[in-house]
This record gives C-alpha cells, structure tokens and sequence, in this order.
C-alpha cells in the first residue's frame, strides 16, 4: 500500500504543516505528527489554543519593532531603562541573549534580518527606516550594533553607519576577537586581526 | 582500486556563498581552480567557538580539505589563504565583491574544472581588496566573465559579418553578442553605443584589472558601458542577479 493511503488525510497534512517549521524534517514531522494525535484530547487542544493565542496576542512593538504582546512593549516602556543608548540586533532571540548578559540597561532596536544582498535582502527588507526615525528625535547618544560578526553583519553595520552619520550620534559595535575558551592556533586571520586591533590595557 | 575516486581532496577555493543549515551548520558553494563550484556542508561553524568559522565566510579565499560526501562535500579542515580584510571593511567595495561571486556561483559548472573563471575572481577580489573602484572591478569582471563562460562580447568588428566598424556610435545588440554594424543591425532589441564606450569595452577585455580600474572616464561612458554590460548579463542569465540592486544603489552617484 502507498504511504499516501497508509497515512489518514488529517495527519498527512498535520505533517505537512509540522515540515514547513525550521529545523523539522520528514520523519521529524511525521513523528511528531503521530505523537500529537495519540495524546489525549485536552492536550492536543492546549497546544492547538497555545499557537492560536500566541499568533492572535503577539505583535510588533510600535518603537523597537520587538515582538510583545503590550505595544510599547516591557523594555520600551519601562522608565529605569536608558532611551539614549538603543542596542540593534537581528531578530528577537538576540535580545533575548543580550539580556541574559545582564549588563545592558538600555533599549532595543530589532531590524528582523540582516543586509544579503546574495540573498536578495536590501536595506528595505529591514526595519531601518525606524531606527532612523527613533535617532532623528535627538534623544538618543549611542546605538550599539550587536549583529553577527558575520560578512553579512559587517555589512548591516556599515551600512547602517552611513545612514545614522549624517544625525550626528555616536555608533558603537561589540567587540570582536577570541572567544573565551578559544585556541589561538586555529584562529583566522580576521578574528586573530580584530583581536589585536581590540586589544585592552591590563 | 583503480578508477575509484579519492575520499579525500585539498583544494583552494573561494567561498562564493554560506547559508545557514540545520542548528549550527553551514552550506557552502565553492569555487575552485581545479574542481569549478563545489557544494560542501561545514559542520558546527555558527557555534562561537567553531574553529572553522572564520575560514569559511564568503569572499575569503582558503584552502580546504573536503571529504567527499554522496551529494554533499563535508569541509574536514580550511585554512585561510586572503580574508580580504581592507574590503571587507568597505561597503562599496564589499557590495561589488558579493555581486562578482554570486555571477561567479550563477555562471559556473558543477565538478568541472574552471581555472580562467577562478583565476579572474581571484584578481578582481585582489584589486578591490587593494583599493582598485568597485565599479570599475565589476565592470571589467562582467565582461571578463562572459568571455571566460564562452559568451565571448564582439566589440571589435560586427558580430554577424565580421565586417570592420567605423569610428562611429555603432548599435549594440546583446542578444547577438556584440555589435551589429549598419548592414547586418536587423529589428533586435539593443542600443547605440558612443565610440568612446566601444573604446572603454575594448580596452577592459585586453588590459589588467588594475590597468582598466585606474582608466578615468567621463560618467555617461561609465553609465554607456554599465548598461551594456548589463544587457548582455540578462541575455545570458535570463534574469537579473540578486545582489545588483544593492551594488548599484550604493555606487550610482
């Protein structure tokens, strides 16, 4: 017998939308797909009720286009955080990582992608037009750029420096070298360069 | 056993493109000399402590011991050979070498060696690194390109008689590979090119990069000779290359 027949049709297309998730393969999703419908009722509905609300309640914050479910969101509106200092990064998981840091008081700025041009993604695939916004007010003193020390990111930075320069604020990345725990020996040539320009005074 | 071939094989390449896969593995299109575009996975690059991370971003020019896999090539070692650190550090300079290597990925063969084609990105990301015009080092790597690809642009006579041209603005038609002179110009699509751009195409296909990027013209040649280039480009790929866009946004003055 087929697969095709094998498979009822509203697994099949259970497994179907499970493949289209990043990172889920066939068998993953078939897999899944079965483990779904063999758990009990309410279950199956507390995950069907999790994805609905959780599309239905999350938006993008109107000022650092993060996602959240009050517009402005928690960062944004929270008065103990420094509007002049504005953190960019890629994609909501970045802010995630950064606050795990647990050093940075100021706010985000989430340009949900990166400059690749091999990709087709220009500048106007980004959120930058906002960041420009939010700088032009004059409120803000430094951005930070925490994009991927990436060719790509390097790009994004480059050229979100042009368009920020001509507003006079001050343009800052994190900075880039060995990571901790790292062996010199098989350092590149660009991280080991980084690291000799970034070096620091003991 | 005779006619098997090796598991393992060390060549130098350039990374053309990576693209993310999985939870921390990286594709890679490569170029290279001996083996033209090859596909390779590099396992666990986009981990911060990846040691291979930084021997596999695009545009660096490595050496690389590849283990062959059934579709896929599995990078097993890379050692950087050029980062290409000052153009990396140059927006403009960068656009036009992600705009080379994504003609160079579109316009190369699978598995087939491809020496001129590697030889020539080499030089154009050479001279961009070295501070040469982006504009000019894509010009001259476009119609490098279709030359070395078997596109061959007919600047020097007509490319239907082979009739010798006058000094004069001649018609240019992409899709017949050059210019057309007074005899032979049918109804094709095309456009006039000024003598002095004919002089600039002929001049880029014989010289060096570096002698063709120090030639100083006046801006509506350079735009003549762009938007030929370009006409050809599209006769051949059949659809306009991705990263073009954001190049050209950020060199048109």
């Amino acid at each position: 017998m087929p697969e095709s027949l094998a498979t009822p049709e509203p697994i099949q297309r259970l497994i179907e939308a499970l493949h289209r998730l990043p990172g889920i393969g066939p068998k993953s999703a078939q897999r899944l797909a079965y483990h779904i419908v063999r758990t009990s009722p309410q279950e199956a509905e507390a995950l069907a009720r999790a994805v609905t609300e959780a599309r239905e309640r999350i938006r993008y914050c109107s000022v650092c286009v993060n996602l959240t479910e009050r517009d402005p969101c928690a960062v944004c509106s929270d008065p103990r955080r420094d509007a002049g200092t504005i953190c960019v990064v890629e994609q909501p998981l970045d802010v995630l990582a950064v606050e795990r840091a647990g050093i940075y008081r100021g706010r985000y700025h989430v340009l949900h992608g990166i400059l690749n041009p091999m990709e087709g993604i220009g500048p106007e695939h980004l959120h930058i037009d906002a960041l420009v916004a939010r700088v032009s007010t004059g409120e803000v003193r430094e951005v930070i750029m925490a994009t991927n020390p990436s060719l790509e990111g390097e790009a994004t930075v480059m050229y979100v420096q042009r368009v920020l320069a001509p507003h006079g604020v001050r343009v800052t990345r994190l900075a880039r070298g060995l990571p901790s725990g790292a062996d010199l020996e098989y350092a590149d040539t660009m991280t080991l360069a980084r690291a000799l320009e970034g070096r620091q005074e003991l | 056993m005779p006619g098997r071939p090796p598991r393992m094989i060390a060549a130098e390449g350039i990374v053309l493109r990576r693209r993310p896969s999985g939870e921390a593995d990286a594709l890679l299109v490569l170029l290279t000399p001996g083996e033209g575009r090859i596909d390779a996975v590099a396992r666990g690059v986009r981990k911060p402590q990846a040691k291979l991370r930084g021997h596999v971003e695009p545009v660096t020019r490595s050496r690389f011991l590849l283990a062959r896999g059934r579709g896929l090539d599995v990078v097993a070692q890379a050692e950087t050979l050029d980062a290409h650190l000052r153009l990396k550090a140059d927006l403009e300079a960068l656009a036009a070498a992600i705009y080379c290597c994504e003609l160079a990925e579109r316009l190369s063969t699978a598995h087939a060696p491809q020496p001129e084609l590697y030889e020539l990105l080499v030089d154009a990301l050479a001279a961009l690194d070295a501070g040469a015009s982006p504009a000019a080092v894509a010009r001259y790597f476009e119609l490098h390109l279709l030359a070395v690809s078997g596109y061959e642009l007919q600047v020097a006579a007509c490319v239907s008689c082979g009739a010798d041209l006058p000094e004069a603005e001649a018609f240019f038609a992409a899709a017949a590979g050059g210019i057309l002179c007074a005899g032979c110009r049918a109804e094709v699509p095309g456009r006039l090119l000024s003598v002095r751009a004919q002089k600039v195409l002929r001049f880029a296909r014989r010289s060096s990069v570096a002698e063709f990027a120090a030639l100083r013209m006046p801006p509506e040649t350079a735009a003549e000779v762009r938007a030929a280039l370009a006409d050809a480009l599209r006769a051949v790929l059949d659809a306009e290359p991705r990263s073009s866009t954001f190049f050209e946004t950020l060199t048109r003055p």
